[in-house]
């Protein structure tokens, strides 16, 4: 025990870690602190969702009401859905701030709404968030660095080596106790404030002690690197210009992980989603210049529990309306289910690449923990559709059997949320 | 030949010698090249992409069959965001921003299927482009090649011989300095020479190349003066090589995620629910169509007939259901534009306030600079933007006052089983509709974008020469 004590005393008196190890902690609560503002921002905007929809669904409501045509209300009607962030979300944001996490979609052709993005600088956006993810993947590995980098490489320079090497058990045993309390002070600095802050947002244990298993798991990494490194027996310059460079190169650039970025894009071109939107606008459009009961027939086709709806009238009705918006995202099911799988396609690739390189591995790992990466994104789209199936059953219910519409119906429509919708 | 010379001439020897050296500069070239050919190719393709897009939804609008003119303002128009050529040297925001958008009636919408949100996580870590070789990579192979530079010289006792053997400091300090300056134009060279090329191509202007490569060798160049700098101040070594890495963490990786993450909460944006919801407020206030009382539309109404002279609508000499197409859409276009010079605005002084953050790091007036000259940075997406509104909106009242000259008023309103044959025009008139065609930046546009940026790393490299004219004076007194 006596020797721990008196190797962290070490540790504490060398000016430089002990600043390194502040900064760290300081750099890691920023992020937090930094995640968890951006998450209560969000949590903020889905909060006002209920009010905002309730002055704009209650003007409608006014006005429909005196017809109290089903048709307007569905045609005019927005309703909004929401991807809640994830108790973990302030750790590693992820895509939330480039993909909607609210959307408004009412029961018209849904391949026309989904691909919607919302308001954001894209300039803020490029050069990736300031989140704990950041800290933990590309900046630790840097502490780790300024730590490690002349563990044995500095006793060697400083001529304590052959002193240390004569006392019992060899340098060994000094250098372990030593990888081990710095390791700690590393660990503890970029952690801390995570686990505050997990705690403060209501995580789960379970994927907290996954996350902070991801970071103790990278940083042995960086620190086994280090100690290879430290094998060649270089001067600590030599050290530390090394490791610097395989920092950039795992972490950065060259092979990876802009360049494995290009060579996904290539080998999975995904089906052009803007080709989706062109196709489903043809199929749409059509149907003002084939015969309205063609379009009825293919609809009745595919929703049998309608048919016996009573015929179309001479003028204008918006079952035939709703009918053919239907029709036309059932036209293009292909291609999004194309479109769909190149995507996933993607994110497999990516992740399979994160297996090899640690950096990407640990970013993916933490925003899957999160649920802030492409695949929570394709999850909240599948959750969009669900509820969007169920405003067109809602509507349907009036619109096809021509049942009026009032202000009391508007609270009958389905609402966002629950397991209906997942 | 003199003294700084011979030093610099010996000094890129020992780099020579040093083989760690020779493959990293190597590699780093190669590195380069590959970026401006991935870069290159891909900037081909999409832009390729796009221009086959935008025939294909061109040619679809033109090629539609006899129609009621309300019925193509619904079918629309999808736009296509050109891709210029200097993308392939910096894409800056292109990937974030949604490559197409669809110009319809009464919406304003957004620009969709950007990269960032079709592509796995990776697009995050940064895209291998010439620019960020350049901005990145480049000041990190100038910081391990150049830390020993002259700290070297002092740990191991060497600058007091040469200074003994006559060389003046100055001239030491601008020798080491030369050899690394060197070194950096070696570097800069294949990205320089891939943005000539890019440049040699039809419609890339000067102008904003010239700035694009002034603007690279300032950054360069600083970097080659702070490294000497650093080396001239450090006592060891590893102390230059530590205090230097930690400048380039700070200055290339730290600043530029953290300065946009401070903006952003700084200067909040309005969700497009909450603009949405908005725009719909102000309208019912203007106007609402629904209601037959409206004030709004009653007086706009009664101007019409009074204008023409006539008592119902039915007497118009027009179709008043084309005229009050047009006078809705004029509303609510205005109100779209209203509410987007709120968003435009706050994004501005969001990325003013990034751009301050050049005070704080090279690193990211670099970027600035770069993306504005390129015409990629958020000014050239709201160009983009800008017109495809003003496109949207001369489309959509070009196709409203189809509806009031060639659908006469009794057609439009009747409901008899021939009426949908009367109520539409002939298909020619789809072809007659204007085209979209974007106008690009003018080359002096583009590099007046570059001053701020050019001013900011201009400051930064005299201040860091004359922070080493003052170290070189001091340098091995202690």
């Amino acid at each position: 025990m006596r020797v721990w004590m008196v190797e962290l005393r070490l540790l504490l008196r060398a000016r430089p870690t002990v600043v390194a190890v502040l900064l760290l902690t300081l750099l890691s609560a920023a992020a937090v602190t930094g995640g968890m503002a951006e998450v209560s921002r969000q949590r903020a905007a889905i909060a006002r969702i209920a009010s905002a929809q309730a002055e704009d669904v209650g003007a409608i409501a006014k006005w429909v009401n005196e017809k109290k045509d089903p048709g307007s209300a569905a045609y005019y009607t927005f309703h909004a859905t929401w991807d809640a962030p994830s108790p973990l979300a302030f750790a590693a944001l992820g895509m939330r701030d480039v993909a909607p996490f609210i959307q408004r979609v009412r029961a018209l052709g849904l391949e026309a709404q989904i691909y919607d993005g919302d308001n954001f600088n894209p300039e803020l956006a490029l050069p990736g968030r300031f989140d704990w993810s950041f800290v933990l993947v590309f900046l630790m590995p840097l502490f780790v660095i300024v730590l490690f980098h002349d563990l044995s490489s500095g006793e060697r320079e400083a001529g304590r080596a052959r002193t240390l090497a004569a006392v019992p058990g060899g340098i060994a045993p000094v250098l372990r106790r030593r990888t081990a309390l710095r390791l700690g002070a590393i660990l503890l600095a970029a952690v801390l404030p995570f686990a505050v802050g997990a705690a403060l947002s209501g995580a789960q244990p379970l994927p907290v002690s996954a996350a902070i298993g991801l970071a103790a798991a990278y940083a042995l990494f960086w620190v086994g690197a280090a100690a290879l490194v430290s094998r060649l027996r270089w001067s600590s310059t030599a050290n530390a210009a090394t490791l610097a460079a395989a920092w950039l190169v795992l972490v950065l650039v060259l092979v990876v992980p802009t360049f494995a970025n290009v060579a996904i894009a290539r080998a999975v071109p995904v089906a052009q989603g803007a080709e989706i939107a062109l196709a489903q606008r043809e199929q749409v459009n059509r149907a003002w210049d084939i015969p309205r009961e063609e379009t009825m027939r293919r609809f009745y086709a595919g929703h049998p529990r309608l048919a016996d709806s009573a015929p179309l009238p001479t003028g204008f009705h918006y079952k035939w309306y709703f009918a053919f918006h239907q029709v036309g995202d059932e036209g293009v099911a292909g291609r999004v289910a194309a479109y769909r799988a190149g995507l996933e396609r993607r994110g497999a690739a990516a992740d399979a690449l994160g297996l090899v390189l640690p950096s990407v591995g640990v970013q993916a790992a933490l925003t899957r923990l999160a649920r802030t990466d492409l695949e929570a994104q394709l999850a909240f789209q599948d959750r969009v559709r669900a509820y969007h199936r169920r405003l067109r059953d809602f509507y349907y219910g009036y619109l096809f059997y021509d049942r009026p519409f009032g202000t009391a119906d508007f609270a009958r429509a389905p609402r966002f949320g629950g397991i209906a919708d997942d | 030949m003199s003294a700084t010379r011979l030093i610099a001439r010996d000094e890129l020897r020992l780099m020579a010698r040093n083989r760690v050296a020779v493959v990293a500069v190597l590699l780093i070239l190669v590195l380069t090249l590959v970026a401006v050919l991935t870069a290159w190719s891909h900037q081909r393709d999409l832009a390729e992409l796009r221009q086959r897009q935008q025939a294909a939804a061109t040619a679809a609008f033109e090629a539609q069959p006899d129609r009621h003119p309300h019925r193509v303002v619904h079918y629309g128009q999808f736009l296509f965001r050109p891709l210029g050529a200097l993308a392939a040297f910096d894409p800056g925001v292109d990937a974030f921003t949604g490559s197409s958008m669809f110009a319809e009636g009464h919406r304003q919408n957004t620009a969709n299927f950007g990269d960032v949100r079709q592509g796995s996580s990776l697009t995050r870590f940064g895209q291998l482009t010439p620019a960020f070789v350049l901005q990145s990579v480049a000041p990190l192979l100038l910081i391990f090649l150049g830390f020993g530079a002259v700290v070297r010289e002092t740990e191991r006792g060497t600058l007091r011989s040469l200074l003994v053997g006559g060389a003046a400091r100055g001239e030491v300090v601008r020798g080491k300095a030369l050899a690394l300056g060197l070194v950096a134009a070696l570097v800069g060279l294949p990205a320089m020479a891939g943005l000539a090329l890019i440049a040699g191509q039809a419609g890339v202007q000067a102008l904003p190349v010239a700035a694009i490569a002034l603007g690279y060798a300032l950054y360069l160049a600083l970097w080659v003066a702070l490294v000497v700098l650093v080396s001239v101040l450090a006592r060891r070594s590893r102390d230059a090589l530590l205090v230097l890495l930690l400048a380039w963490a700070v200055t290339v990786v730290l600043v530029p995620r953290a300065a946009p993450e401070m903006a952003g909460r700084a200067i909040p944006l309005a969700n497009r629910l909450e603009t949405d919801v908005g725009v719909a407020r102000d309208l019912r206030r203007v106007g609402d169509s629904h209601n037959p009382a409206d004030p709004t539309f009653a007086a706009f109404k009664a101007r019409t007939l009074a204008r023409y002279g006539v008592a119902r609508v039915e007497d118009l000499p027009v179709n008043y259901k084309g005229l009050l197409a047009v006078e809705g859409e004029r509303i609510t276009s205005r109100l779209f534009d209203r509410y987007a010079a709120a968003g435009f605005a706050a994004q501005e002084r969001q990325n003013a306030a990034v751009a301050a953050a050049g005070l704080l790091s090279p690193a990211v007036a670099i970027r600035q600079l770069s993306m504005a000259a390129a015409g990629t940075n958020f000014a050239g997406h709201r160009r983009f933007l800008d017109q495809a509104e003003a496109y949207r909106f001369a489309l959509v009242q070009k196709l409203n006052r189809l509806e009031a000259d060639a659908v006469s008023y009794a057609d439009d309103t009747a409901e008899d089983p021939g009426a949908d044959r009367r109520k539409r025009v002939d298909a020619h008139h789809w072809t007659e509709m204007p085209r979209f065609a974007f106008a690009g930046p003018d080359g002096a546009e583009l590099a007046r974008g570059a001053v701020p940026g050019l001013s900011l790393l201009a400051g930064w490299l005299a201040a860091a020469v004359a922070a080493l004219w003052f170290a070189t004076r001091r340098l091995g007194v202690r």
